[in-house]
């Protein structure tokens, strides 16, 4: 046989082998997975560059990911983070395999970086950076591991919802700011995202998908099961990511241990309580900022999500249902508050029959459910003692809640008002009732319509009371018609006046 | 000269030849225009510059020094081994006209690939910066693209030092008898009274004074930045500290007062305050300690502020010209090591001594620790081995030698808008290229006169 033609034999040999093996690898790596023989993963979705980087680089990545590891504390000893996500990058890129890796190097950047900045934008960039570590490159090459979607979790529900960094309002505002451009002003449809008809929906559905690498039928399914929720908000997301961590975790039970799971499920609960508390987003158009509200219509499935969190972690069911009990307690006054005294009176009855020997009010041993009523619990909840006969003391509560009616009004929560409004002429009712006939002379309280007509005026005063805008809203609200002139002043300007 | 510039220009003609000049050209370029299209940036205008100056004058100087290496061993070990120097050597020209006449040309290289790739860098940062908004250029030219000169309050080392001797001296009247470590006993008093210059209780405010002394003149209104750094006594909750800040004297000087910030302890902080100076130059800088807990302000770093000094362009040349120097010193090292070596060996005994010099914060480390065997955790005890009887007093003399090149950092402040005075240049050119080349040149020029070069054709 001549050179040329061995030659030619042996590459064809070569690419025959090579097309054999194309089709053995698929087999042979989920074989690898399955007995669990090597702890390096074959890569899945890396960049032709990683890929490359680590077959060449073999067991040396480890060194130089240690190196450029102690570049990285170097460089933050001496706080020059404008290389830390290119480091992080590498790093990770390096053990891509490695999840504490990931989760330590989007830590940094989320809580130890970002506090290290005084102005808040910087802070949110970093905040920024960590979640995208583990959003867009950890869960890329770690679709499975449930340490991710936690973290994940925890920076929404932590850094990002909590209040403990100081700059936590502005993370909010800006995340909102950032969802509002993917799910427009109010209540999202997310059907629109699923199915998109029109060219802004479909553009808005590939922000979602491509962007910030959600899947609006999974947050649908979320929807349903944990919601309603404000997506705008940070908890939302924290729930979305710990609820696709169950439901990888699901996929792949033998890589998941029962803690995994009790985290992930903590991280909802907990989020949804925060959701229950602040769930609510309203842009204040006097401040052109957002303020929040309780999220009321979410009760039932927070409740139900205490109830099997305690069935899923016998360890700590003590705790988990003392946590049920107080919210329960809240979100009976809350309900009261915004005038919805049926499901107010569903949720105490439950309340009563659930815990019938512990007491409704701290410090007050006797305060069990059969003792109290609900309105008198719903009283005592707001700081007006019950037995309180101090006239100035509930004069100026019931002043209060009016004035918080009348701010609820110009707002345009109707359910909050006429429930402030129901809680004032409750605490009048509540106080006159317990005074003697022959005592209300002296130390009665005013008619309620009196109180009232006083503290609306006040509100409604130009120079001490609510800035103009909000005056005449709530004149057009209460058909009260246009505010009087006030009269002409020899040096002041009346614009002026009423620009302050 | 006419015989060094005949050498020189034989190196360059080498160079072209072995098309090195091209590769190493093209390379740079490569450098300079490839990396900002694949690192990974902060976000910002800021940080994207930093990262742009560190990444290509980092590959720059790296690449710039191996080549500059491979090319010094090369150039005269290659042709000792190829006997051409045999034709040279018999030409009317001293070793040492050889041997500068090589330095010279590689450098004159060097000067010409630097020039290259160092205006390339800048071209491109100042192309970019023109493309960005106002405001961001604005930020960049104040705090990046600028030669920040510094001032700090006056030292109170005096005071302390006084002071400290004072009580010292109280101690021991007081305590005849005393037999403890008087050293220790004195750090600690000296602690002590540092302390009641650095540090700020709850709920109060301190004072600073910084004279900017000539430089006052021009400063008027120019932005000033004020570089702050503390340490807190006690953990919070969010991870920061309330304060506030005041420049000037109250109806002496204008004012100027900070926000209320949130500033995380332990790192530097930097911000842009008013020029309210008094008449003989001095800033009076006043924080009020809005927390619970007390505030340290180091005195070494605690305060400091930044003004404008000159310049990025100047800045950017005089930081071209340290790494320049370290390139003379990396060509002098080859040249020296090729003179009495083969290529191989000399490339080897050259490029270790790169490694060492790199990696001197581990002998930093031993010298400071003044032992081997490192620090034992468990036993909380430093470990001790007879080699460090000789090996720390070494390493001491090998770090000071290191230093001389070592401690200067053209990069660093180019990309945090630190100004690299003339003197710090002239200290580098002295330091690296007088001292340290000019050592490696005179062992090389005498090991290279001495050498009998028709021996050196192996077996070829």
């Amino acid at each position: 046989m001549s050179a040329g033609l061995r030659k030619v034999l042996l590459v064809l040999l070569a690419t025959a082998l090579l097309v054999g093996v194309s089709f053995c690898q698929r087999s042979l790596n989920r074989d690898r997975d399955r007995l669990d023989l090597t702890r390096v993963e074959h890569l899945e979705n890396a960049p032709p560059a990683l890929a490359f980087t680590t077959l060449a680089l073999g067991g040396f990545r480890g060194l130089i990911s240690n190196a450029l590891w102690m570049r990285a504390t170097d460089l933050q000893d001496d706080d020059k983070f404008f290389e830390m996500v290119q480091l992080a990058d590498w790093i990770t890129k390096l053990e891509p395999h490695f999840v504490h890796v990931w989760l330590v190097q989007a830590w940094n950047m989320a809580y130890n970086i970002s506090v290290k900045f005084k102005d808040f934008p910087d802070r949110w960039r970093w905040v920024k950076a960590g979640l995208e570590l583990l959003r867009d490159d950890g869960l890329r090459f770690n679709p499975n591991e449930t340490l991710i979607y936690r973290e994940l979790a925890w920076f929404f529900q932590h850094k990002i919802g909590e209040n403990l960094d100081d700059a936590n309002m502005y993370y909010k505002a800006q995340w909102a700011k950032e969802m509002t451009t993917v799910f427009g002003p109010g209540t999202p449809n997310l059907d629109e995202l699923i199915h998109p008809q029109t060219a802004d929906q479909t553009n808005r559905a590939n922000l979602l998908v491509q962007k910030y690498k959600m899947d609006p039928q999974f947050m649908k399914e979320v929807d349903e099961k944990y919601g309603p929720l404000e997506w705008r908000l940070p908890e939302a997301h924290a729930i979305y990511w710990g609820a696709l961590g169950l439901k990888r975790a699901a996929e792949n039970p033998t890589k998941v241990t029962p803690d995994d799971l009790i985290t992930l499920r903590r991280i909802i609960y907990q989020s949804m309580q925060l959701d229950f508390h602040r769930g609510r987003l309203f842009k204040d158009p006097y401040a052109d900022r957002f303020e929040f509200g309780p999220n009321l219509d979410i009760i039932p499935k927070v409740s139900e999500s205490y109830l099997q969190s305690a069935k899923d972690d016998p360890k700590n069911a003590d705790h988990i249902l003392k946590a049920h009990r107080n919210f329960l307690r809240t979100a009976i006054y809350f309900l009261y508050e915004h005038n919805r005294l049926a499901e107010s009176a569903y949720w105490y009855k439950y309340l009563c029959e659930q815990y019938p020997d512990r007491p409704l009010l701290d410090g007050r041993g006797n305060s069990i459910p059969r003792n109290l009523t609900l309105a008198e619990y719903v009283l005592s909840q707001i700081g007006v003692d019950v037995n309180e006969t101090s006239h100035d003391k509930v004069t100026s509560a019931i002043e209060g809640m009016l004035r918080n009616a009348y701010y609820s009004l110009v707002m345009n929560h109707v359910d909050q008002y006429e429930g402030y409004k129901a809680l004032a002429r409750r605490t009048w009712e509540v106080y006159q009732s317990k005074m003697p006939k022959e005592s209300l002379a002296r130390v009665g309280l005013s008619p309620l319509e009196d109180i009232d007509r006083e503290v609306l005026h006040r509100f409604l005063d130009p120079q001490e009371g609510v800035p103009w805008e909000q005056r005449a809203m709530l004149r057009t609200k209460l058909g009260l018609g246009p505010e009087p002139a006030v009269p002409a002043t020899t040096n002041t300007p009346t614009a002026r006046a009423e620009s302050k | 000269m006419q015989r060094l510039f005949a050498i020189a220009w034989l190196t360059w003609k080498a160079a072209f030849r072995f098309r090195l000049f091209l590769v190493v050209a093209v390379l740079l370029l490569g450098a300079v225009v490839g990396l900002p299209l694949l690192i990974k940036d902060d976000g910002t205008a800021r940080g994207f510059t930093q990262i742009l100056l560190t990444y290509t004058l980092g590959s720059i100087t790296a690449l710039l020094g191996l080549s500059t290496l491979w090319l010094s061993c090369g150039t005269l070990a290659r042709d000792v081994e190829d006997c051409q120097i045999q034709m040279v050597a018999v030409k009317p020209i001293a070793r040492w006209q050889i041997w500068l006449g090589k330095w010279l040309g590689i450098m004159s290289l060097n000067a010409a690939l630097l020039a290259l790739s160092g205006g390339s860098v800048y071209a491109l940062i100042q192309w970019r910066a023109d493309r960005l908004p106002q405001k961001e250029q604005e930020i960049l030219r104040n705090e990046v693209m600028v030669a920040r000169g510094s001032a700090r309050p006056e030292s109170y080392e005096k005071e302390i030092n006084a002071e400290t001797d004072q009580q010292l001296k109280e101690s021991l009247e007081k305590n005849p008898g005393l037999k403890a470590d008087l050293k220790e006993v004195r750090q600690q008093i000296r602690e002590n009274i540092k302390a009641d210059y650095q540090l700020v209780p709850p709920g109060w405010p301190r004072e600073w004074k910084i004279n900017v002394g000539l430089t006052r003149q021009s400063l008027q209104g120019k932005p000033l930045y004020l570089r702050i750094k503390f340490n807190a006594v006690d953990k919070s909750a969010s991870g920061t500290y309330r304060g506030i800040w005041r420049v000037g004297v109250p109806r002496q000087t204008p004012l100027w007062v900070s926000e209320e910030m949130s500033l995380a302890p332990d790192t530097f902080h930097e911000f842009k305050i008013e020029p309210c100076l008094d008449d003989k130059g001095v800033l009076t800088v006043g924080f009020g300690n809005l927390n619970n807990t007390t505030l340290l302000f180091p005195l070494e770093d605690g305060v400091e502020v930044l003004y404008p000094g000159g310049s990025f362009g100047l800045n950017f040349i005089r930081g071209l010209g340290i790494i320049f120097c370290w390139m003379a010193l990396l060509a002098a090292l080859g040249l020296a090591a090729a003179s009495f070596l083969s290529f191989p060996v000399a490339a080897f005994l050259s490029l270790g001594v790169l490694t060492l010099a790199l990696s001197s914060s581990t002998i930093a480390n031993a010298v400071s620790e003044g032992t081997l065997m490192g620090y034992n955790e468990e036993t909380n005890k430093l470990g001790h081995s007879t080699m460090d009887l000789i090996a720390i007093p070494v390493f001491r003399v090998v770090l000071r030698v290191i230093n001389l090149a070592k401690n200067f950092s053209p990069i660093d402040s180019l990309s945090t808008g630190r100004s690299i005075s003339w003197t710090d240049l002239g200290l580098a050119f002295a330091q690296i290229v007088l001292l340290l080349g000019g050592l490696l040149a005179a062992f090389g020029i005498i090991a290279f006169t001495r050498r009998e070069l028709a021996t050196a054709q192996g077996n070829q």
